[in-house]
């Protein structure tokens, strides 16, 4: 879409274009993850995973390298250029401006321009090399701390399995230059234009303080001994929160210097968090399962939905209310009075994210790319 | 007659005529026991439907389909039966009922894959939902059933979770399919599926026993559609009795001799048992192209038969006997009756330059046929005839209408005056100029939905069409199947190539969707990841892959692991959609060049639909030039004139562009049915042309006016001329109700041609003669 629109936006390039079509270089080493993604026509049907509206767009990503844009009172969509063609797993704006897309394959993708061009900030072998690093002077100190002789028999033994753990990381990393980068992530988080997570899995966890110039490895800072993935990340202005498999919960007071692991209100695995306008903690996953809580996750009530099917998002209604969306074409809606209905979009379609137009329509993403059903409010009035 | 007569008669006999009227019994003998042999082999003829007949072999899509056909057996040969119900829903403990009963009835169906057999009703069908400790799940019949309403529930969330709507249950939920895939060879007794025997036990153990006022049974399939066209070829028998009956009729209105009628129509039917059993001689059989022969050559029998009869009760008013008169027929006639036989044959063979086998059976058929009538019409009947002679009405109705001028006739003969001439000129330009105009429109391959074989309102469509409507699935499938060495179809850097490839194919105009096993594996990690789509992707850990590929459905790879079919589904088979599907494909090879994988086209309905579209576009300018090449080479050392070559061929160019325009009017693509059409009906109308010229140029040799000259040789050829044409048109012109869609098309196409070249002949030879007649003056 976009080099039809440059080609047709200049005369003068038109022969130049016509050129470069003539002109296509043979591919003979294909990777994912440095070939472009495809101008695609169809783009708005592939399989996709988030969307997120800034003031000015709204943003969806997805597989093949998809992110398409759709601007503010604007139906149609368009092909942002991006330089990759991994399947996008997540999208998160600063501003309106700054965002971040990350997916499989260790591939982290910056915009500037609000979404519609994008950079390759990190990619899986860049990444696997900076695992290395990281658990080579790992290994380094741990192996310094436990020459340190005031150490008791606890103390010991804990070394010895970080060692142990770390090595065992390393050694994965090692094996990773071989194989190539098989962690996917599963989801980013943008604290400022400067400030960022990414999660991942295996537990897979990064941090940028430098707007993604350059990233430390925090997987060490999370008790996650299992390596479970991290599904989702989230902040309410003061605690960081991130979920996981297996209910996997930790909390973050301290901007994410160090992690506490909560009280899990389920054992079974989450796939999203949402933090609303009363700053209350949504998190939900499996079988139909959400829970909410006042106290920033010390506490949890729980609440489950007629179809046991995976909860992938929340978001905010208008009216103070809170949409979900789940696999299986289910789309939920709880009102600010606590009534909870469940409808089920035609297409039966796993439904992984949405926003809220201003007319009233829902824009879905899932598994058949964007697909539209009008808002419970609106149908309510007909 | 005297003694001198006969003497006279004999010395000019030729060679030919002694050998055949000197041993008169011998012959009769002889062609009597050579139709009895030929006859028994005729009756083993069978009509058949051979798929591999039918597309061009040595394409390189074919060849490439050919060497994995094995592997792609699985993939194609499905039969699927959906049961409709009246009511509001599927779910009903009477709808069910029925339901069981005929997936029980199906499975011991022969020939059936009674593994792979699939249908609500069947234990394989499950359905399955990720929990907390992994997938639980269960068959969609629930294990309590009891056709209560409590069990109707079950089974309805069942089958939601099942995630077979749009696939066994239709999307309205009114209508549940069958799912039956095929054994080629039955494994039992090894014999191959018999298409026909399959297709009549659906309809008698399926069909006619559970359809009803509340059930409606749909079945579509390839086994169905070859069996729905043999059933549909056996009917065109009964169009023959039709064309017989009408020719006789025809016949005897003209000659009003039964005797003479019979004679003929009986040389022109044995013919046609000479000429099938020589096909299945020559270990050739009929097919639903060639079936057309038969009619051809029966009709061309009765033309030249008609030209002998008409000779014979000429002399037979002249006051010669049975036999002299016979004799001097043939005498008259065995030299213009080769020369048009031996062009018609010529102009058939041009046909061999299509590399498709059921088009050159055809040829062959055809010239086979032509050959037969040479000696059972120009051989056989005047000897027939030797011994009937024309029964005393015939002599006397030929006596009468000798003297009249017919009116007809008369109409015709104004057309050599300049200003009828130039009337029918103009006439004809406009005619030619709507051919050109309507031509552009032409369109290669077939153009309506469904099979295309089968008419757009057969059951069979209908049936399709209710599929395609209520189910999700495309029945136009395009198959580029990607090669790679032994154990690697699912290694990880190929199937990032064919995933890039399956991505490059949805977004190309025309595709609706596109599934292999690259597909299989994202799903996979979608599945065996909790369900969380942020999986729905490849993973370079080749361990993870084998897992997630773990539920492959058998063809998606092949047993060796060298060969995946990706297969593409169709908007619809327009030969455009195809030719931009094989160029997407084209374009995608020309960049991506992974080592140890090719995507090589094609398989699939579509696929080999591509193919034939190619070769018979291709064939289409180089079959017209042949016969064209042929026809005026042909005209040329006849009449050693320029001017006649124009004169004869310019009536044959306007009826070959104006059958274009007729066929871009009604919808008919150039295809393979009815590219051969032209070659035909070329081949046959030149007969006319040289009749008429050669008894101008008679005309013009004893220096007859131009006015004269064609009314000469009005009456001596016309009549029989527009007897020829009718002839013909009438034979094929049955074919125009066949419940096959592609005889149809050949039966309006050669009727229309037929005629048209008829009309010319008798109209545009002598306004064109008129017209170079002018220019020479000048």
């Amino acid at each position: 879409m976009r080099r039809t629109r440059v080609c047709a936006s200049a005369v003068a390039l038109v022969f130049s274009c016509a050129a470069s079509a003539q002109q296509t270089p043979v591919v003979d080493d294909y990777d994912v993850i440095y070939a472009p993604a495809m101008v695609a026509p169809e783009a708005t049907t592939a399989v996709l995973t988030e969307i997120d509206a800034t003031t000015e767009r709204a943003v969806a990503v997805g597989d093949y390298g998809v992110i398409v844009t759709r601007d503010k009172n604007s139906s149609e969509w368009q092909q942002a250029e991006v330089p990759t063609s991994v399947f996008l797993t997540s999208v998160d704006f600063a501003n309106q401006d700054i965002g971040w897309a990350v997916g499989h394959h260790g591939v982290i993708l910056k915009t500037t321009d609000g979404g519609l061009t994008w950079q390759r900030q990190l990619d899986g072998f860049a990444y696997i090399e900076l695992q290395i690093s990281f658990f080579e002077t790992y290994v380094n100190e741990l192996e310094s701390r436990l020459a340190n002789d005031n150490l008791d028999a606890e103390q010991e033994a804990d070394l010895e399995f970080m060692l142990d753990e770390a090595l065992f990381q390393l050694d994965n990393a090692v094996f990773a230059q071989e194989e190539g980068p098989t962690k996917p992530f599963l989801d980013v988080l943008a604290l400022s234009k400067d400030e960022l997570y990414v999660s991942g899995a295996y537990g897979a966890l990064l941090y940028s303080n430098d707007g993604g110039e350059s990233w430390q490895i925090h997987d060490t800072r999370v008790e996650n001994p299992d390596g479970f993935h991290l599904n989702a990340l989230q902040s309410d202005g003061e605690m960081l929160y991130l979920a996981g498999e297996a209910g996997q919960l930790f909390r973050s007071d301290d901007a994410g210097a160090s992690w506490d692991v909560l009280d899990s209100p389920y054992y079974g695995s989450f796939f999203g968090m949402h933090v609303d306008q009363q700053k209350r903690l949504w998190i939900y996953g499996l079988r139909g399962n959400i829970f909410v809580s006042d106290d920033q996750g010390l506490s949890f009530t729980q609440l489950k939905l007629d179809d046991p099917v995976n909860i992938n998002t929340a978001i905010d209604a208008p009216d103070n209310g809170l949409y979900f969306v789940g696999n299986a074409g289910v789309v939920a809606y709880l009102s600010a009075t606590g009534e909870l209905q469940e409808r089920t979009h035609q297409s039966g379609a796993a439904l992984t994210d949405m926003v809220i137009n201003a007319d009233g329509q829902l824009t879905l993403v899932g598994q058949r790319g964007v697909l539209s059903m009008p808002s419970f409010a609106l149908t309510e009035k007909e | 007659m005297s003694e001198q007569q006969v003497a006279t008669a004999t010395d000019k006999s030729v060679f030919l005529e002694r050998l055949i009227f000197n041993f008169r019994p011998f012959w009769v003998v002889l062609f009597a026991l050579l139709t009895v042999f030929l006859g028994w082999h005729a009756s083993q003829v069978r009509p058949e439907a051979s798929l591999t007949k039918m597309i061009p072999t040595n394409h390189p899509f074919i060849q490439n389909y050919f060497e994995h056909r094995d592997d792609l057996a699985s993939l194609g040969n499905v039969v699927r039966i959906a049961v409709e119900t009246t009511d509001e829903t599927i779910f009903t403990a009477e709808f069910q009922k029925t339901l069981q009963e005929i997936t029980d009835e199906v499975f011991f169906i022969p020939g059936v894959d009674r593994a792979g057999l699939k249908s609500i009703w069947t234990p394989n069908v499950r359905w399955s939902e990720v929990t907390e400790e992994g997938f639980v799940g269960g068959p969609v019949i629930p294990d309590n059933w009891d056709a209560s309403q409590q069990s109707l529930e079950q089974l309805r969330t069942n089958v939601l979770r099942s995630g077979e709507v749009g696939n066994l249950v239709a999307n309205n939920f009114q209508s549940a399919l069958i799912y039956v895939p095929l054994n080629e060879v039955n494994p039992d007794t090894g014999e191959p599926l018999d298409y026909q025997a399959f297709s009549e036990q659906l309809e008698e153990r399926i069909r006619d026993k559970y359809q009803s006022d509340n059930v409606k049974i749909h079945i579509t399939g390839f086994a169905k559609i070859i069996g729905d066209l043999i059933e549909g070829a056996m009917q065109v028998g009964l169009f023959f009795l039709l064309a017989i009956i009408i020719t006789l009729v025809m016949l005897f209105a003209y000659s009003r001799c039964w005797r003479s009628s019979f004679a003929v129509l009986s040389c022109s039917i044995i013919a046609v048992i000479w000429q099938l059993g020589i096909i299945k001689l020559i270990g050739s059989g009929i097919n639903p192209y060639s079936m057309l022969v038969p009619f051809l050559v029966f009709a061309i029998g009765v033309s030249h038969g008609v030209q002998i009869i008409n000779a014979m009760s000429g002399n037979r008013v002249d006051g010669h006997d049975r036999v002299m008169s016979s004799r001097l027929a043939f005498r008259a006639l065995y030299i213009a009756g080769l020369t048009a036989l031996v062009s018609d044959a010529i102009g058939f063979t041009t046909l061999m330059v299509i590399d498709i086998e059921v088009i050159q059976e055809l040829a062959i058929a055809a010239s086979i046929g032509v050959a037969v009538v040479v000696l059972t019409n120009l051989g056989l009947l005047p000897i027939i005839m030797s011994y009937t002679g024309i029964s005393e009405g015939g002599r006397k109705y030929s006596e009468r209408v000798r003297n009249e001028s017919h009116p007809v006739l008369t109409l015709f003969e104004r057309f050599s005056q300049p200003k009828w001439a130039y009337s029918a000129l103009l006439v004809a330009l406009v005619g030619l100029t709507w051919g050109l105009v309507q031509g552009q429109q032409l369109k290669i391959g077939d153009l309506d939905a469904g099979a295309p074989e089968l008419r757009p309102d057969s059951r069979y469509n209908l049936d399709n069409k209710f599929i395609v409507d209520n189910y999700s699935s495309s029945t136009d499938i395009f198959v580029v199947m990607a090669k790679t060495a032994p154990s690697q179809c699912i290694a990880y850097d190929n199937l990032e190539v064919m995933d890039r490839f399956s991505w490059h194919m949805e977004n190309t105009p025309g595709v609706q969707d596109v599934k292999s096993v690259v597909y299989v594996a994202k799903m996979g990690g979608f599945g065996l990841n909790e369900g969380n789509l942020k999986w729905f992707s490849l993973n370079r850990n080749q361990y993870v892959l084998n897992a997630n590929t773990g539920r492959t459905p058998p063809g998606l790879i092949n047993p060796d692991c060298s060969m995946a079919p990706i297969i593409i589904y169709l908007n619809d088979h327009k030969a455009e959609t195809l030719k931009t599907v094989v160029s997407a494909v084209d374009d995608f090879n020309a960049r991506y060049q992974q080592e140890g994988l090719e995507l090589l086209m094609a398989a699939g309905n579509s696929g080999i639909e591509a193919a034939t579209n190619s070769v018979i576009e291709a064939a289409q300018y180089k079959m017209l030039l042949w016969v064209y090449g042929v026809v005026i080479v042909l005209v040329f050392i006849t009449f050693r004139s320029l001017r006649t070559v124009a004169c004869i061929v310019l009536p044959l160019a306007l009826t070959t562009i104006m059958s274009q325009g007729l066929m871009a009017t009604l919808g008919i693509g150039v295809k393979v049915a009815t590219l051969p059409v032209i070659a035909l009906g070329v081949g046959i109308g030149v007969d006319y042309g040289i009749y008429i010229y050669a008894k101008i140029k008679e005309g013009l040799e004893q220096g007859m006016h131009l006015d004269e000259c064609y009314k000469y040789a009005l009456d001596n050829t016309g009549k029989a001329v527009g007897f020829t044409g009718l002839t013909l048109a009438i034979g094929v012109a049955t074919w125009i109700f066949s419940p096959i869609k592609f005889q149809a098309d050949m039966g309006i196409l050669l009727t229309f041609m037929f005629l048209w070249n008829m009309l010319g002949a008798l109209i545009l030879i002598p306004a064109l003669a008129r017209l170079f007649a002018s220019f020479g003056k000048k």
